[in-house]
């Protein structure tokens, strides 16, 4: 689905990372590992799209990922390491925005579903203003949900979330490559996660 | 049909986030009317002094209050990667641009020009003049949503300097200030200068995406 070949970034005349090649297909999970600053979220930028490489390429379904962007951008959520969630309103204002805005499937009860999962379902009518970083991280993960797009794309999923939510984050992800998805993600730390292709920057 | 329902509830996310922060669109409104005040009291009871020099007070108040929100235009978005987001679900940076235009124009220019007839009692405007007045308001904070929203795309590559953008907006709206108070003044030249300020919106209108979806661009990626 996504070849990553001989990419290169440079930024102010310095160099990010060069030749970095990886390959996502279906089912499968991509781990990006480095030290802060070694380049793992302008790679997954990259991917996206949003900075322009120095050399190298980025295929989507064969073809080149410019070309193809807008089919990508159909097939992909992104969750960054930032809050994302509308910190004024509610969850369930933040809920029903993104459920309409992504023009989503899924129902009420696959919702309510996935809040109790979370353990979020008491916070409903409370501003994301007020919740801890944790649980805002948690209801980050609720768009991977409404989306429900085949290829996630995740900026340091795992960072201020407890063993229990990783526990569940990881579930999560073998369920999803079990329903033929995929995920790249980052991190500078060892996850226990099961991984297809590990990149190392 | 998928893309016209995305567009629809981009404003209706528009809508619930001008909602939560109305007391925003509130404090633009009062600086209106506090700042029309001190005009009347500096200039004096003199109601034929303030009735001449009415018009430019409106327009020059509604500039100032107008770029008061311009901070907002794309900062809070910028900042928790919801320009981001919203650019992933299919809009290009330019029609992002379009869209925020618009969403500004709704949310913080018409509660102005649903305060300009209050404002026209105050500062003793008669009342055959308010519709020119209107009229000269709809197309000109129109024009000015489109140069707000091209200052601040690049005050987000400029974010120390928020005052950069605003001084931006004063020099390029004096073109229509020049128009809008002199379609008042000089009734009997009304269509050719409202041609005048609607060709000014329709040269804005097309700079706008092209600028403000560069700026965005660029924002996004050496953020």
């Amino acid at each position: 689905m996504i070849i990553v070949k001989d990419l290169s970034v440079d930024r102010l005349d310095k160099k990010i990372f060069e030749k970095v090649n990886l390959s996502l297909t279906s089912g499968n999970i991509t781990i990006l590992k480095g030290k802060n600053g070694s380049g793992k979220t302008t790679l997954l930028k990259a991917i996206l799209n949003i900075i322009e490489p120095s050399f190298g390429s980025i295929y989507w379904k064969g073809k080149l990922l410019k070309k193809n962007l807008y089919d990508f951008y159909n097939h992909v959520t992104y969750i960054s390491d930032k809050t994302s969630s509308l910190k004024k309103l509610t969850l369930k204002d933040n809920i029903n925005i993104w459920k309409r805005f992504f023009c989503s499937n899924i129902n009420n009860s696959q919702i309510e579903t996935a809040l109790k999962t979370l353990k979020l379902e008491n916070y409903l009518n409370q501003k994301v203003g007020t919740l801890s970083l944790g649980e805002t991280k948690k209801l980050e993960f609720l768009r991977l949900i409404i989306e429900n797009k085949s290829v996630w794309i995740l900026d340091e999923p795992l960072s201020n979330l407890d063993e229990s939510s990783i526990e569940l984050m990881k579930q999560t992800f073998e369920d999803h490559c079990a329903q033929e998805g995929s995920i790249i993600f980052s991190s500078h730390q060892n996850p226990g996660i099961y991984v297809t292709e590990e990149v190392n920057l | 049909m998928k893309f016209f329902n995305k567009i629809l509830f981009f404003y209706y996310r528009e809508y619930k986030l001008n909602i939560s922060g109305f007391q925003d669109i509130l404090t633009n409104i009062i600086f209106f009317f506090v700042s029309i005040f001190i005009f009347i009291f500096s200039v004096g009871p003199n109601k034929e002094t303030i009735s001449v020099i009415g018009v430019a007070i409106v327009w020059t108040l509604l500039l100032l209050s107008s770029t008061l929100s311009l901070k907002k235009f794309y900062q809070d978005d910028f900042e928790n990667g919801n320009l981001l987001i919203i650019h992933l679900n299919g809009f290009s940076y330019g029609f992002i641009a379009i869209l925020k235009t618009f969403s500004h124009f709704l949310f913080v220019q018409i509660p102005f020009l649903l305060s300009i007839p209050i404002a026209c009692i105050l500062l003793n405007i008669e009342s055959d003049k308010l519709m020119y007045l209107l009229v000269s308001f709809g197309i000109g904070s129109l024009t000015l949503s489109c140069l707000g929203s091209i200052s601040s795309s690049m005050n987000l590559m400029n974010q120390r300097n928020f005052l950069l953008g605003s001084v931006i907006v004063m020099i390029f709206s004096v073109p229509i200030i020049i128009f809008s108070v002199g379609i008042i003044n000089m009734e009997e030249n009304f269509n050719s200068l409202i041609n005048i300020l609607f060709g000014i919106l329709l040269i804005v209108f097309a700079i706008n995406p092209w600028a403000s979806g560069l700026c965005l661009k660029l924002s996004l990626e050496n953020n």
